[in-house]
């Protein structure tokens, strides 16, 4: 190839002009990075979509919000009970009245004005008037509220509700002055909860630690210490406050192996987001980098399809619960991170979860299993043409199994979710159909998307069992209710395996009502109980949360159910290098 | 036919086809298994505020009304709200595609400039060392796994060597800065387009190259270039004067219509880089059932590809003298 002078001289400029170019580029751009220090770096996985409160839905929104609007009540990172946050003190109850007292704490909004029991009420008749999802259920049952003083407000209750402490004091605040307009406008519109949500909030008025300086879009999220913080240098929960640190930036990294990497490399302090285990080898060789073990207030579940054959019969729902192998799902498909999980509840909600509560197969090696599910299947009258226990009590693979009315069981098929969503599901699901498969029963694992997933489960009703997970339960148990009350058997309820117990129910009912914690522990637990007897859902695994920090920039991280990313961690984390800001 | 005619004829089958688009897109997304509310799992919410939120995103309407709504709000350019940003669906593809067109058209300008460049010198060079390692290097690079050649970029320039951010469009430190002035910022987006721009060049160039290669051999079998050097011309002067300008027309056509589809950005390169572009908008919305976003992206690439495909046809006739319409 012979070039002409002109294209020689062009490309011979352009090769000069580009090395230059990208010489500068590393030189400026090396010199600019080291000035950033004072920032607390922390890495997302994905953008947050929204500061419009009402329309947050994802988790990193949430996460960005939890910083700048504030509850009435707190729960305390140790010990997990609720504390006064922007209240004063316990919440007063008087029976007769069915009300509830909460005085506040001298408190100001991000831009200086006081933050008052108008805000409160104006709060709740926000809620109520909009029918806000995910918030209304709350509120629904206060009848009125009323504000004697600036700093005094007065729930009444239409009758007495257990999560009114739990649910509805631990509620965010927001604004009369931010919303007000607003809600005013959204009012005249055709749908006023659309107008709502999707007003565009460009800088949330909160009265929490941070305040959001600036958004840069698909870029970085830029949050600055709040002067007007109510906790600031006070002490809480036998905590003195901060913030200690000025900034917060968070950045987003698309991938765990890049955000990894930017941990390692220092461009960040913090990923909040869980680290998958095989990171952790790695990440311990890096004497800058600490990895905390964390639990979750996580429930990852087998769940049965109880209004149809086969799986409405209890004594298969048993079988399989023994034939579960739990801990070679945590051993070999966790690596050992996560915990086995007897019940709804999990472990680390201490006052709420209870132990005695069957445990299927627990200590039983894989012939026990096979050997005790056949016995439960055999008892109930299953037949078989090979039985998988033969007469020498020998296992074998079974073949053939009947239902007790001697028609065959037909395939069974279990949902989960894809292998690129959850690939620790989607295996356990894969175990699961070989283990069931040894007993004679002919199962498929199925991954599909978790749309269609979600649908077929919650909105059709049809399938025979599936795999899912809650990966953030709330403290309040109340969700044992969601799950199993008959009530909530319907299209797009949370009864998803169509549970039918009128015993649940009742106990059920009178838990969300009862207002002594002791009282409703007992019944609470008794209800764990009856779910682990008649297994609807079989409680697989809790997995653990894995985070990692940097040590040499900034330490003080505090850990609670559901990792170090929490308020009391960014009130309370301090520069390496420096007392106070 | 003349010129004008053609371009008349075409926009009626462009308008014909975005109609159909317009109507698939609307199906493809209310036939798929699930919805928008469905798919969020949280115990909190209750089967009424599903049932509220729905009738609030107007889902609850007969699909015929919503059809027609839908029709109604394209014709008046409005896309609608994101379900979940809760912006209108135009601000918010407005916003990514900048990102989008500064990293992945460039990407395809320079891939396409260089590959033609060197298709032209290894089918020139046929059956040479020169042409055997520019082919060969060219199908290596073209079937390279783009996630993994992204992630040793970024592990190697990024990470061993330091040279390069890791990802993002921009250092947050210097945009937050009121001290940084614009040709830093500049210099800033340019630090940080390399890797993934490199990434893309690589595996988009190969594919070029090969098609010019191939193209160029068959031309260099044409007649006119037998007759070209039967008049004694420069070597030179066919290959770039004759030969090039034909082999170029099938090349024309790739990189028109890849530039319109790099208005989609690639999900892949934008999630491993956290590049701010569309493609993670896109798969976001699908994956969510966005409707309103997903449906306004699509639309966006459909016209576009619609519209590169008739300024292709029209610069066909300019390139080559032979086509009339």
């Amino acid at each position: 190839m012979e070039l002409t002078d002109p294209m020689k001289n062009l490309l011979s400029r352009s090769a000069w002009t580009a090395v230059i170019v990208a010489g500068l580029l590393l030189f400026v751009l090396s010199c600019v990075d080291k000035k950033d220090a004072r920032f607390l770096k922390v890495g997302l996985p994905e953008e947050p979509k929204t500061f419009n409160i009402w329309l947050a839905s994802d988790a990193n929104s949430k996460k960005i919000l939890s910083l700048i609007y504030q509850p009435l009540y707190l729960r305390d990172p140790e010990t997990l009970d609720l504390i006064p946050w922007l209240a004063s003190g316990e919440p007063q109850y008087d029976p007769a009245t069915i009300s509830y007292t909460v005085r506040l704490k001298p408190a100001k909004w991000s831009d200086g004005s006081h933050l008052t029991s108008y805000d409160v009420a104006f709060t709740a008749s926000l809620i109520k008037e909009f029918k806000i999802p995910r918030y209304y259920s709350s509120w629904k049952f206060i009848k009125k509220i009323e504000t004697p003083d600036n700093h005094t407000v007065r729930f009444y209750l239409e009758e007495p509700k257990a999560i009114f402490l739990t649910r509805t004091l631990t509620s965010s605040i927001v604004s009369k002055k931010e919303w007000a307009d607003i809600s005013q406008g959204a009012r005249t519109q055709q749908k006023p909860l659309k107008a709502l949500i999707n007003h565009k909030v460009e800088k949330p008025m909160g009265c929490g630690p941070f305040v959001l300086e600036k958004w840069g879009r698909g870029t970085y999220i830029h949050l600055q210490k709040n002067r007007y913080f109510f906790g600031l240098h006070q002490e809480i929960g036998g905590r003195v406050l901060g913030p200690y640190v000025n900034d917060l930036l968070f950045k987003v990294y698309g991938t765990a192996d890049v955000a990894v990497l930017a941990l390692k490399k220092g461009d960040i302090d913090l990923f909040w987001w869980g680290i998958q285990p095989g990171y952790i080898d790695n990440l311990k060789q890096d004497r800058n980098i600490k990895i905390f073990y964390g639990k979750k207030s996580a429930l990852y579940f087998l769940g049965f399809n109880l209004r149809t054959l086969p799986f409405s019969d209890v004594n298969l729902r048993k079988a399989v619960a023994v034939l579960v192998d739990k801990e070679f799902i945590i051993s070999r498909i966790l690596q050992e991170y996560g915990t086995r999980m007897d019940s709804i509840i999990p472990t680390g909600n201490r006052y709420w979860f209870c132990s005695d509560v069957s445990c299927y197969g627990d200590g039983m090696d894989r012939n026990q299993r096979i050997k005790e599910a056949y016995h439960i299947l055999h008892t109930a009258g299953y037949t078989w043409e090979v039985p998988p226990v033969d007469e020498g009590g020998r296992v074998v693979p079974g073949k053939g199994i009947r239902m007790p009315d001697g028609q065959p069981m037909k395939k069974i098929t279990i949902l989960t979710p894809p292998a690129d969503y959850d690939p620790h599901r989607a295996m356990s699901g894969m175990m699961i159909q070989e283990w069931l498969k040894v007993l004679g029963i002919t199962a498929a694992s199925r991954p599909m998307a978790f749309g269609a997933l979600l649908d077929q489960i919650k909105g059709r009703h049809e399938f025979d069992a599936f795999i899912l997970g809650y990966g953030r339960l709330s403290m309040d148990p109340d969700y044992l209710r969601n799950f199993f009350h008959s009530a909530n058997d319907k299209e797009r309820g949370w009864n998803m395996s169509g549970y039918n117990n009128p015993k649940f129910d009742r106990i059920a009912e009178k838990s969300a009502s009862e207002m002594n914690p002791e009282l409703r522990q007992k019944l609470i637990h008794e209800m764990q109980k009856i779910i682990m007897a008649d297994v609807p859902y079989l409680p697989i695994y809790n997995p653990a949360l894995l985070e990692a920090v940097r040590t040499d920039t900034f330490s003080g991280w505090v850990e609670t159910l559901d990792g170090i990313g929490n308020i009391w961690s960014y009130c309370l984390v301090r520069q390496n290098d420096a007392t106070s800001p | 036919m003349e010129v004008r005619k053609f371009v008349l004829k075409r926009f009626v089958e462009i308008f014909i086809i975005f109609f159909v688009i317009l109507t698939v897109l609307f199906l493809l997304f209310r036939l798929a298994p699930g919805d928008p509310v469905t798919r969020m799992v949280d115990p909190t919410l209750t089967p009424e505020d599903s049932q509220h939120l729905i009738a609030q995103l107007g889902l609850d309407q007969p699909m015929g009304l919503q059809y027609l709504y839908y029709i109604k709000n394209f014709l008046t350019g409005n896309f609608g709200n994101s379900f979940h940003y809760g912006e209108t669906v135009s601000s918010i593809i407005w916003s990514r595609l900048p990102n989008t067109i500064i990293l992945f058209t460039t990407s395809i300008l320079l891939s396409a400039f260089v590959g033609v460049f060197l298709g032209k010198i290894a089918s020139w060079k046929k059956g040479t060392k020169t042409d055997t390692w520019m082919t060969l290097g060219a199908l290596v690079c073209h079937t390279l796994f783009l996630p993994w050649l992204a992630m040793l970029m970024i592990w190697i320039f990024g990470f061993k060597i330091g040279w390069f951010p890791l990802n993002g469009m921009i250092s947050p430190e210097i945009w937050m800065d009121p001290s940084s002035g614009v040709w830093l910022k500049i210099l800033d987006v340019l630090h940080h387009m390399v890797l993934p721009l490199a990434t893309l060049f690589s595996i988009h160039f190969g594919s070029y190259l090969l098609l010019m290669r191939s193209s160029m051999l068959d031309t260099l079998k044409e007649d006119y270039i037998l007759t070209a050097r039967a008049k004694g011309l420069e070597e030179k002067t066919i290959r770039n004067k004759h030969a090039a300008p034909n082999a170029a027309l099938p090349v024309v056509t790739s990189v028109g219509i890849s530039l319109a589809f790099s208005l989609s950005g690639g999900a892949l390169t934008e999630t491993v880089f956290s590049w701010p572009g569309i493609g993670r908008e896109l798969v976001f919305a699908v994956s969510n059932s966005d409707y309103p976003l997903a449906q306004g992206s699509f639309l966006l690439i459909a016209i576009v590809v619609l519209m590169a495909n008739l300024v292709v046809d029209v610069l066909y006739a300019y390139l080559d003298p032979r086509i009339k319409y």
